[in-house]
């Protein structure tokens, strides 16, 4: 038995945060139905469970110390970089969104334990998607978390918004899904393959030169179906009306999780798998980027729903993270750092929409904001602090991402890209500083309601306001972690 | 360099900024104690300031004093340096800083952003001038519009939001090029010695081939020269004049202008030597241009806070035509005279802040007379309007004087066009006087204006005696700049084989 156990790889601390995750919500879930339990055990329970699944994602570090990057169960599950940074971040979004997604599920009364069970499946589904080796596997994990998501944009059936949003992403997200699984046959049709580390060694066995047509077109098809999660244009049309829709307390984490997950991936798939034939996607993934950029700008620029804008700003954050992914390993590890830098200030802004106009709302008019700076400091400090860290402004986080992005993809020669980044630099300026315009010197026209700001809340804009400020001031540490996790494919 | 020393420097830096987080933790309800701490808190940066004139460092050129680790595994440093010019515009920041904190009045003192703003502005500006690398010169040079950007949005005139943005939007066009030159130094740096380090040691031992120095020096110099500004990059500036409020157009004028000519002096010609030789005449010609304009719109304009703001585009003219030529004489002129220019607008700005708290009108013909009822005003005025023609005696003087001089011999015939630079500064500020003072008083609001209080005077009259000192004694100053004025030239000579 032991033989068999090692021979297939078996090692459960090595899916334990997803384990942990879902046996959180087998008990949430258990609580509910079978027994009646008061919201206080359940907020204890899904607390507890959290903090296991960071225990677990812990434990996974040392696991990687002792083995190195290594897969398990028959090549289905890679222990390696990129799943344990994908696993940290996810841990922490989940972390860091837990008040909003509680008082929202809160509000809906009779559904609290089904939004949290399905918030802790997405995560579970996405941190299975981001330790996949294996194609199958990560389709299984893009749906479950996928699904879980489609779901929590509906959650508020009373809303008209919720319910076009909920429907809008499901039939647009299952598109997708059909895209990439297609893909994935395709290049099982060709090559035999569903792995990542398969695929490489099969590109080199044959050269590069003799990869067949069709497992070319599998693995743009599998790389369109992870670019719609990252809602990157032309596949972006879903971002603005889901975010715009979805209840404000869930925006940030279904943003968060889907983007981390699907560019972990991503990067992984571009260094490892297509190490061998990336110059012959080099076209399609700067059409990719410049797209994103031109349209997520544009169109940011004319919204009036900051929803909206921040969706049009995510197209346009996504073509930067893509740039520096599809450019090398240097590039991978900038964008990397990007991509940290960016969910924290993505996750912070929607803490600040959610406690301002309420969890459960689905438009939010960039007008709410006005009279911010009057009636509350602290958030309106560390709404501008988030908005100039998107802009990348100096002192932010944003400015460190986007200064070792453009220098490494000068280094490349990638002169096109660098100058449509720097333009769309100067037109987020504008679309950035917008809103804080709005919140700080524009007049209101009604008196802001007042906000009530809870402890924890003040705490987790307050950390993730403090986090931006210092990875720009000192970036030093989460350079060095993204440069290790690129490090072994230098 | 030695350790008290970075100390005292590092004070510089740190102190604005703790003094901004005192005043934003203050409790709202003691909004009397606003004013007077900060005035409290900027003291002390000026007596760093007065201390370090007597620090032989602060005479020399460019030395680098500091220097961490910024991101290690790309080799990126934040440095700082020091220099006779960099003391020159520090000391420069912390007197005009203090006296706009005392200038301030009730309606402003009392709010805590405004305090805050200015001091946040005083922490970005001292880090231009310390800074000792490309990358934190762009973050602290990105820095100063925060604070700008509420200061004028919240504080200023009825038609700020315009101002406002126009201000923001030439900025951040000028600065997009200073990163993308940042960015593409930090290439070159990295193709040559492996790592992305910026620092002002490592970029002189650079070798730039000729197409990349033009396309450095054109890159950073754009966006310097933005905030100088230049010809036909002004336009903002006087929106941002007329819209901002007193204390934020004496800061503007007295020390971001400055920021810009600092720039262009630290790094496009010491280190993209070549491109600034290709491109200087262009540069001459723009800023001599650019007095003759800035003149002869300062004459036609009816809002004094206007005029003032054209004879600005008109002074930094002169400057930038010293900093071109590039003659010991005018490199020293141009630094001096950008130190007068801060003395002299800032103490203008202050004046027609004055003036217009008790009428609420800038028009020039509004007023009339005025000489009667406010004879101190009246006085001051006349003599901060001299010191801005360039009588021989006060400050503006010298500092025009020497660049002139040191022009001639290379642009012959546009210094001579610059002369007439004065004559016209003479016509536009003397016209302006003889209307808003002399005469009979034609309108009935202004029979009742009380002189300038105690405050006021304290305010304004230390300005005063600077202008008269440096215009009396000017080998003080002079005795500060030569070292950098030096270097300078040294680099250029060595690129033009001596002959100039």
């Amino acid at each position: 038995m032991n033989t068999v156990s090692e021979i297939i790889g078996l090692n459960w601390i090595v899916i334990g945060p997803t384990l942990a995750l879902v046996a959180t919500a087998l008990v949430l879930l258990f609580c509910t139905i079978t027994i009646t339990t008061s919201d206080a055990v359940k907020k204890l329970v899904t607390i507890s469970g959290i903090i296991f699944t960071l225990f677990t994602v812990f434990l996974k570090f040392g696991l990687f110390l002792t083995e190195g990057a290594s897969s398990y169960f028959s090549e289905k599950i890679l222990l390696d970089e990129f799943s344990l940074f994908g696993n940290v971040l996810l841990g922490f979004i989940l972390l860091f969104n837990f008040y909003p997604i509680w008082n929202s599920s809160f509000e809906l009364k009779d559904k609290t334990t089904e939004a949290i069970i399905l918030t802790l499946m997405s995560t579970a589904g996405f941190m299975l998607m981001v330790d996949s080796e294996n194609f199958m596997m990560l389709f299984i994990g893009l749906e479950i978390g996928s699904i879980s998501l489609y779901a929590l944009a509906g959650i508020n059936k009373g809303s008209l918004l919720s319910n076009e949003a909920s429907l809008k992403y499901f039939l647009l997200g299952s598109l997708a899904s059909c895209v990439l699984v297609y893909g994935i046959s395709l290049m099982y049709v060709s090559l035999s393959v569903t792995g990542v580390y398969e695929t490489t060694i099969a590109i080199s066995f044959i050269g590069s030169e003799n990869v067949p047509l069709t497992t070319l077109i599998g693995i743009l098809l599998l790389i369109i179906g992870l670019l719609f999660k990252v809602a990157a244009a032309p596949f972006q049309s879903w971002a603005p009306d889901v975010y715009q829709g979805s209840p404000t307390g869930y925006v940030g984490y279904m943003a968060a999780t889907a983007k981390v997950a699907s560019f972990v991936v991503l990067a992984r798939l571009c260094i490892v798998s297509l190490g061998f034939v990336m110059d012959k996607f080099e076209l399609f993934f700067s059409a990719i980027v410049i797209l994103s950029i031109l349209i997520g700008s544009l169109f940011a620029t004319v919204q009036t729903d900051m929803k909206r804008l921040i969706a049009y700003s995510g197209v346009v954050q996504s073509g930067f993270i893509l740039s520096g992914m599809t450019s090398g390993i240097n590039g991978t590890s900038a964008s990397l750092f990007y991509l940290a830098a960016y969910i924290l200030q993505l996750i912070g802004i929607f803490l600040i929409l959610s406690t301002i106009s309420g969890e459960l709302t689905s438009d939010f008019s960039m007008n709410n904001l006005s009279g911010l700076f009057i009636e509350n400091k602290f958030l309106s400090i560390c709404f501008s602090i988030f908005m100039l860290g998107l802009a990348g402004l100096p002192l932010t986080s944003g400015f460190v991402s986007k200064f070792i992005l453009i220098t490494n993809l000068w280094s490349y020669e990638k002169y096109i890209l660098v100058f449509a980044l720097m333009l769309s630099t100067v037109a987020g300026f504008y679309f950035y500083l917008k809103p804080i315009w709005i919140a700080a010197i524009d007049k209101p026209e009604n008196t802001m309601a007042k906000i009530s700001l809870q402890l924890n809340e003040k705490i987790s804009i307050g950390t993730l306001a403090a986090v931006t400020i210092l990875l720009g001031v000192f970036p030093n540490v989460l350079i060095n972690i993204s440069r290790w996790v690129i490090e072994n494919y230098l | 360099m030695d350790a008290k020393l970075s100390t005292l420097i590092y004070t510089l830096i740190l102190f604005p900024l703790i003094g901004a987080m005192v005043i934003f933790l203050m409790p709202k309800n003691r909004s009397e104690l606003f004013q007077p701490l900060a005035i409290f808190l900027s003291i002390i940066p000026f007596s760093v300031c007065l201390y370090l004139f007597s620090n032989v460092n602060s005479k020399s050129s460019y030395q680098q004093f500091d220097s961490i680790n910024w991101i290690s595994s790309y080799g990126i440093k934040i440095s700082f340096g020091f220099s006779g010019m960099s003391h020159l515009l520090l000391s420069l920041t912390s007197v005009l800083i203090l006296l706009s904190f005392l200038s301030v009045t009730d309606k402003h003192s009392r709010s805590k952003g405004f305090i805050g703003s200015i001091l946040v502005l005083h922490f970005a500006v001292n880090g231009v001038f310390l800074s000792g690398d490309l990358l934190s010169l762009f973050i602290f040079f990105e820095a100063i519009l925060i604070p700008m950007y509420f200061l004028m949005g919240i504080w200023g005139g009825e038609n700020r939001r315009y101002a406002t943005i126009k201000f923001i939007i030439y900025t951040v066009f000028g600065s997009i090029f200073i990163f993308i030159g940042t960015v593409y130094a930090g290439v070159i740096s990295y193709s040559q010695t492996g790592t992305l380090a910026l620092d002002y040691l490592t970029l002189t031992n650079l070798s730039f081939t000729q197409e990349q120095s033009k396309a450095l020096f054109l890159l950073f110099t754009f966006g310097f020269l933005v905030k100088v500004p230049l010809f036909p990059l002004h336009t903002w500036l006087p929106d941002a004049h007329v819209e901002a409020p007193t204390a934020g157009s004496i800061l503007l004028a007295g020390v971001l202008l400055k920021v810009g000519a600092y720039g262009i002096l630290r790094v496009s010609i010491p280190f993209f030597t070549e491109g600034f030789l290709a491109y200087r005449e262009v540069i001459a010609f723009l800023s001599v241009v650019g007095i003759i304009y800035g003149a002869i719109v300062a004459i036609a304009q009816i809002d004094i806070k206007k005029l003032i703001a054209y004879s600005s585009i008109s002074h930094m003219g002169f400057v930038m035509l010293g900093i071109s030529s590039s003659t010991l004489l005018s490199l020293e002129g141009a630094i001096v005279q950008m130190v007068n220019h801060g003395i002299t607008s800032g103490a203008l700005f202050m004046l027609v802040g004055f003036i217009y708290e008790r009428r609420h009108t800038r028009r020039i013909s509004d007023f009339g007379g005025l000489k009667i009822t406010m004879p101190k005003y009246a006085a001051i005025f006349l003599f901060t309007s001299f010191a801005s023609i360039g009588l021989p005696g006060l400050n503006g003087f010298v500092g025009e004087f020497m660049i002139l001089m040191g022009s001639f011999n290379t642009y012959k015939l546009l210094t001579a066009i610059a002369a007439f630079g004065v004559v016209l500064a003479a016509i536009y500020m003397l016209w302006a006087y003889q209307r808003m003072f002399t005469g009979e008083i034609q309108y009935e609001q202004n029979q009742n204006l009380h002189d300038l209080d105690t405050r006021e005077l304290f305010s304004v009259i230390p300005l005063l005696v600077l202008m008269l000192l440096i215009g009396i004694y000017p080998s003080f100053i002079e005795s500060y700049v030569l070292n950098d004025a030096k270097f300078i030239t040294d680099i250029v000579e060595l690129f033009t084989g001596g002959l100039d």
